[in-house]
């Protein structure tokens, strides 16, 4: 059996961009059984900018999963945003996860937005100043969270969603310099703490879309920039080939890719 | 954000760049951290995507009317949002 997960994030939400997503949302049913979105839902992270959200990815006939990204809690509205996302059906998750029900098994997702911090030999240390602390704290903090989700799943597929990176790979593209502040080890050693098959990300704009963690989970950017469409589908499945052609054909959507 | 000192002639400065890089994120109607600011011999140059027309017409709008003086080019496109056509398996 496989399980369908369409996935997307940083949509940065306003006014001015409802309903450029709708008409490719329309498609999903029939072709993803969940739909994922990796934070940065918004722009500022005002309730109005998710009520946007909510019109833009609500009712779709498929289950919504997010977490919420960095600019989603610029304007500190944090429970007003969720709140908002909730009412449309949306399910937010900071620090624990759902189960659904697919036709291709029981799909767990396991969710936190993370934090930077930096990769292995290159990171922030608990050391030093309050502010370093705190900083490095947030992201051990986020990280443990979402061990604790992934292990508290009884499911039979595993993914993390977090809107930072748990891996480097997936960062190419964006300045070396920047990268403790677009994701962290500790995320990725999190998700390698738990069988987890797939864990998806956004907030690296210029990063590239496919990584892997050091213990061996598929790690993708669905960030919308790095997509460019209206969001990815991934086919999850022990028997599937890599090379095998999808015989997909609703949608448009008829041909995999690996 | 510290104001730049001594905007005119000569061409754009590294503390420019930075300046311009804070205000595309900074700056509420730019709200932007997926745009680059790239210093040439003659001009800067951003890029990037957003996701409306409108949003890039306003980031050329505010860079330029915070810096009058400063040459700016602007390249930066619309992410495209169709549905996908293609699905990855991961067996």
């Amino acid at each position: 059996m496989v399980i369908r997960i369409a996935a997307v994030g940083d949509v940065h939400l306003d006014e001015d961009v409802v309903g450029r997503f709708r008409p490719a949302l329309e498609e999903m049913p029939g072709n993803a059984d969940v739909l994922l979105l990796a934070g940065d839902l918004t722009r500022h992270g005002t309730e109005v900018e998710a009520r946007c959200v909510a019109r833009e990815f609500g009712g779709l006939g498929v289950p919504v999963v997010a977490v919420l990204g960095n600019h989603d809690h610029q304007c500190d509205q944090v429970p007003q945003v969720v709140g908002a996302l909730e009412e449309a059906g949306i399910v937010v998750l900071e620090g624990n996860g759902v189960v659904l029900d697919s036709p291709g098994g029981r799909l767990g997702v396991a969710g936190v937005k993370g934090f930077g911090g930096g990769f292995a030999g290159r990171c922030a240390s608990d050391f030093g100043e309050p502010e370093m602390k705190a900083f490095v704290r947030t992201t051990t903090e986020s990280a443990d969270r979402l061990a604790e989700a992934l292990h508290s799943l009884d499911c039979d597929l595993l993914v993390a969603l977090t809107h930072y990176s748990p891996v480097p790979d997936t960062l190419a593209g964006e300045p070396l310099e920047i990268y403790p502040f677009l994701g962290s080890y500790q995320l990725g050693q999190a998700i390698d703490s738990a069988p987890t098959a797939l864990a998806l990300h956004g907030h690296a704009h210029h990063g590239s879309e496919r990584g892997t963690t050091p213990g061996g989970v598929r790690v993708r950017n669905v960030a919308h920039p790095v997509i460019k469409q209206a969001y990815s589908i991934f086919h999850l499945g022990d028997h599937l080939d890599q090379a095998q052609v999808s015989g997909i054909g609703a949608g448009g959507i008829q041909q995999s890719w690996s | 954000m510290t104001r730049h000192r001594g905007l005119g002639a000569g061409p754009p400065d590294e503390y420019v760049e930075a300046e311009i890089h804070r205000l595309l994120t900074e700056d509420p109607a730019v709200a932007e951290q997926g745009i680059s600011v790239v210093r040439t011999e003659r001009a800067l140059v951003l890029y990037g995507e957003v996701e409306s027309a409108q949003r890039r017409d306003e980031i050329l709008r505010r860079v330029s009317e915070r810096f009058p003086d400063v040459p700016i080019t602007s390249d930066i496109g619309v992410i495209r949002k169709q549905a996908p056509t293609e699905i990855e398996q991961l067996p």
